[in-house]
């Protein structure tokens, strides 16, 4: 217990430090920037006028640690600031968008989780046979195809021509959950194509190793059931390095999946941050990548932990 | 064709000499009836006379906004750009937040389809005899939808805000050297007199919808329109969504007819390939804005209707005047000469363009002087002209620009029409916040850069092409064109009140910009808005405005 704790302790101030250099960098990425907030606002052809003035009124002429300082505090204290092109408070939507992402991450992991994980198994049992091969390179062939191309081609059979699914992942106000996740199948079935080969061979490769080791070939030999061996002790083994790569796809659909959500007309994390960036609207930009960075610090923590209680050989922190 | 000099005689009396000069000009046939009823809108001649004297000179009836008549109460669904700031008219300077406006905003004159200007919120205007003073009749009850008559005061006060400095308005360039805080002035309940700066034969186009930003609003406005959306039109707000969507819905209380549908719903897209494919899967009825590059998809597709705006939208290829090889007037000449302009329409715009003469004169504008000859490509002259200028042996040349519409293209068809000239392009392109930089000198690869294509959209009347990128002191002189000649000629333009002035202004500035060829115009065009089958009674406008009062489907 003792272990876990000092584990967590240390794992949790590694995780604000990196937060920490994570807010430094985005301000000054935000300073960087080129162009400035008010001629985003009001359009290239605005009067310098104008924009000067706009400037001032944003608080943009003041010196940049103050400005960092200023929204920093405000952080920590759980305001998020106005965004500078919607004159709204940050907050509502950076949640909203990141319950949106979250969304969609869970039912492309629903999905792709158990079955790329199954068809690696599959595959690892008929190592070298046509069903292998069909699995490993149709997998592959997949995870290399853009996004935007299988989107679209999906769009069009499933939305276009068959009309069975909402090409907008925008389901209408009030809808409950499982009109949500009929939006959300489409969306994420592109997610789903570039996940489940990374997944299915993973699962087939540990697999592999884990069918080959001595303590599957003795559960064999003592004359345990082939589904025994396979479930309790070839599987558990197998999984390992396959949940460090399903948690760190977690970074990519938390805050990669713009071009989807584009394509999708989905309100997620990844294209409030794109838009706040080509806009200017710094409060949005500093505030969503923070709040990604959180997420994503706490995914890991868990895979961390997860990957502990499936291998015990692993010691938590200075328990050795 | 018969005229009926009676009738004629008996609507002459009482005018004023501009307009009788107008009218003249109509009888004898030195200006077109589309020039006629064009400019005699923009004097505040009102179009039941207009038609009057159209038919009294044997034109025929004034033409009106061609709407097919549908049933009413559909829900129209059209998709569109998100509006990239918060909707505020103050500050809007996006096709986005342009269309927000105008879904429940008016303006005091509408610019028509076909550049003809319409009483809206003002049921008439007059100039004084030197254009420097305009007086505006506003139209008697009408109600904002927050409660309220709209009356002077509330013209005065949304003006007044668009002129005044300490604002950061949008409007604030449009207004420049015509119009200052307070130059708005209320003459009684229902007029008002705007005091120029300086005498404007085009003012009216700066209070129309041509000036996206002029929407009427109360004169209490407190900078928070986003939460009402208080305004006068047809359609009032329902539902606004930042990023997301609006809806409205049919304002009962409207000064003229009800609108048709019970419900519009505006849904937000960042990119236009969705658009495409939400308006094919029938999950919105209309694009608003569809480029015709990108949206070739939609061009041939028999389920879509495709309606085609005359516009002066355009891409101005600068060069600069004071930057090798640019320096002398031949080597422009020769660029403008290697291009060949019905290829780039047909290319770039699939043919719906019409080509540019190397000035802002697009043949649309009433004052345009047709007279001038169109320059057509011609290597053999360019080679010449190269020749003379010590050029024979080739040069170099960089052209920087912007990641926009179908401008990348453009850049590189000129790339390869300049090389059979012997100009070698280097090209670099640049997303477009980099290449705008800070829009003022120094600061700006648009305004710094040898050679460049900027983007320019449609205006009403060529007043800003005129002025900002062309004048010596101009704020987006791009080419860093300084001539006096065409400075005096621009201002006596922008000045004239009767058409035949602006066209012989028109012709000179023409005329000198093809010798001089600062700024290649190699085309205009059109507006394209996409609908599904059954769609009818849509209109929009070049400004990228769309009115749906009239919409309805099948």
């Amino acid at each position: 217990m003792r272990a876990i704790l000092s584990f967590l302790v240390q794992r949790v101030s590694l995780s604000l430090v990196t937060l920490f250099l994570l807010s430094v960098m985005v301000f000054i990425a935000g300073q960087v920037l080129p162009g400035n907030v008010g001629r985003a606002i009001l359009g290239p052809l605005a009067d310098m006028r104008a924009v000067e003035l706009l400037n001032t009124q944003l608080g943009l002429d003041r010196p940049i640690l103050v400005q960092y300082w200023d929204w920093i505090s405000n952080f920590v204290q759980g305001d998020m600031g106005t965004s500078y092109i919607f004159r709204a408070p940050v907050a509502p939507f950076v949640f909203e968008a990141l319950g949106h992402t979250l969304k969609l991450a869970a039912v492309a992991l629903v999905l792709v989780v158990p079955l790329g994980i199954a068809a690696g198994v599959v595959a690892a049992l008929n190592v070298n046979r046509p069903l292998d091969r069909i699995i490993s390179l149709g997998g592959l062939s997949a995870t290399v195809l853009p996004e935007f191309v299988t989107g679209i081609v999906l769009i069009l059979v499933f939305g276009v021509w068959l009309q069975w699914l909402p090409i907008s992942a925008a389901w209408p106000p009030g809808a409950g959950l499982t009109t949500q996740i009929y939006y959300l199948i489409l969306p994420a079935l592109p997610l789903f194509l570039v996940l489940f080969g990374y997944i299915a061979r993973m699962a087939r490769s540990g697999m592999i190793e884990a069918l080959d080791s001595d303590y599957v070939r003795t559960a064999v030999l003592k004359g345990l059931p082939w589904r025994t061996v396979i479930w309790r002790h070839a599987l558990r083994n197998a999984l390992l390095p396959t949940i460090t790569v399903i948690a760190s796809q977690t970074t990519y659909l938390v805050g990669g999946v713009v071009v989807v959500e584009t394509l999708f007309r989905y309100q997620g994390i990844g294209s409030l941050i794109f838009t706040a960036a080509r806009g200017k609207d710094f409060p949005i930009l500093e505030a969503g990548i923070l709040t990604i960075g959180i997420v994503l610090s706490i995914a890991t923590l868990l895979a961390d932990l997860l990957y502990s209680v499936l291998n015990p050989r692993i010691r938590l922190g200075g328990g050795r | 064709m018969r005229k009926d000099y009676r009738t004629i005689d008996a609507i002459r009396r009482g005018r004023t000499e501009i307009e009788n000069h107008l009218i003249d000009g109509v009888v004898d046939g030195r200006i077109s009836r589309r020039e006629f009823l064009r400019h005699g809108s923009l004097l505040g001649l009102s179009l039941p006379l207009l038609g009057r004297v159209a038919a009294a000179t044997g034109f025929g009836v004034m033409p009106g906004l061609a709407y097919a008549a549908g049933a009413a109460g559909a829900t129209i669904r059209i998709g569109n750009s998100i509006p990239s700031a918060a909707i505020d008219p103050v500050t809007v300077a996006d096709a986005g937040g342009l269309l927000m406006l105008q879904q429940v905003g008016e303006f005091l004159c509408l610019d028509g389809p076909d550049l003809v200007l319409r009483p809206m919120l003002a049921e008439s205007w007059n100039p004084n005899a030197d254009g420097t003073v305009w007086t505006f009749k506003l139209r008697k009850g009408v109600k904002f939808h927050g409660g309220g008559e709209m009356k002077a005061d509330d013209v005065v006060a949304s003006i007044d805000r668009l002129a005044d400095p300490a604002n950061s308005s949008n409007a604030l360039s449009v207004f420049k050297g015509t119009l200052q805080k307070g130059g708005a002035r209320k003459v009684d309940d229902y007029t008002v007199a705007f005091h120029l700066d300086s005498p404007s034969g085009n003012f009216p186009y700066l209070v129309s919808s041509d000036n996206y930003n002029a929407i009427i609003i109360p004169a209490a406005y407190a900078g928070d329109f986003e939460k009402t959306f208080n305004g006068t039109g047809p359609f009032k707000l329902e539902k606004y969504t930042p990023k997301v969507g609006a809806s409205f819905v049919r304002n009962e209380d409207y000064w003229g007819e009800k609108a048709l549908p019970a419900r519009t719903e505006f849904t937000f897209f960042a990119d236009l390939q969705p658009q495409i494919l939400a308006l094919q899967g029938r999950q919105i009825d209309i694009i608003n804005q569809l480029p015709a590059l990108a949206g070739v998809a939609l061009l041939n597709d028999p389920n879509i209707e495709i309606m085609s705006l005359k516009s002066v939208a355009h891409q101005q290829v600068h060069m600069r005047c004071d930057m090798d090889p640019f320096t002398d007037a031949r080597v422009r000449r020769a660029v403008a000469l290697s291009l060949d302009r019905n290829k780039l329409a047909k290319g770039l715009m699939k043919g719906r363009a019409v080509v540019g003469n190397d000035s802002p004169f697009a043949a649309a504008y009433p004052s345009a002087d047709k007279t001038v000859a169109q320059r057509e490509r011609n290597i053999a002259e360019a080679k010449q002209l190269m020749e003379a200028a010590g050029l024979g042996k080739g040069a170099k040349a960089k052209l920087t620009t912007e990641r926009y519409l179908e401008i990348p293209e453009y850049a590189v068809l000129i790339q390869n029409a300049v090389k059979e000239i012997g100009i070698e392009l280097e090209l670099s392109i640049l997303d477009q916040s980099t290449y705008y930089g800070d829009a003022v000198f120094g600061k700006s690869n648009w305004l710094d850069s040898m050679m460049g294509i900027t983007d320019y959209g449609h205006r009403g009347v060529p007043n800003v092409y005129l002025s900002a990128p062309l004048m010596s002191e101009g704020s987006w002189n791009a080419s860093h064109f300084k001539n006096a000649s065409y400075d005096g000629l621009a201002k006596s333009y922008i000045a004239a009140l009767d058409l035949e002035s602006q066209k012989q202004s028109a012709g000179k500035i023409q005329r000198l910009l093809l010798d001089e060829t600062p700024v290649i115009f190699g085309y205009f065009f059109d507006f394209l808005t996409a609908a599904a089958k059954g769609v009818t009674g849509v209109q929009p406008t070049a400004m990228s405005q769309l009115y749906l009062d009239k919409a309805s489907k099948a």
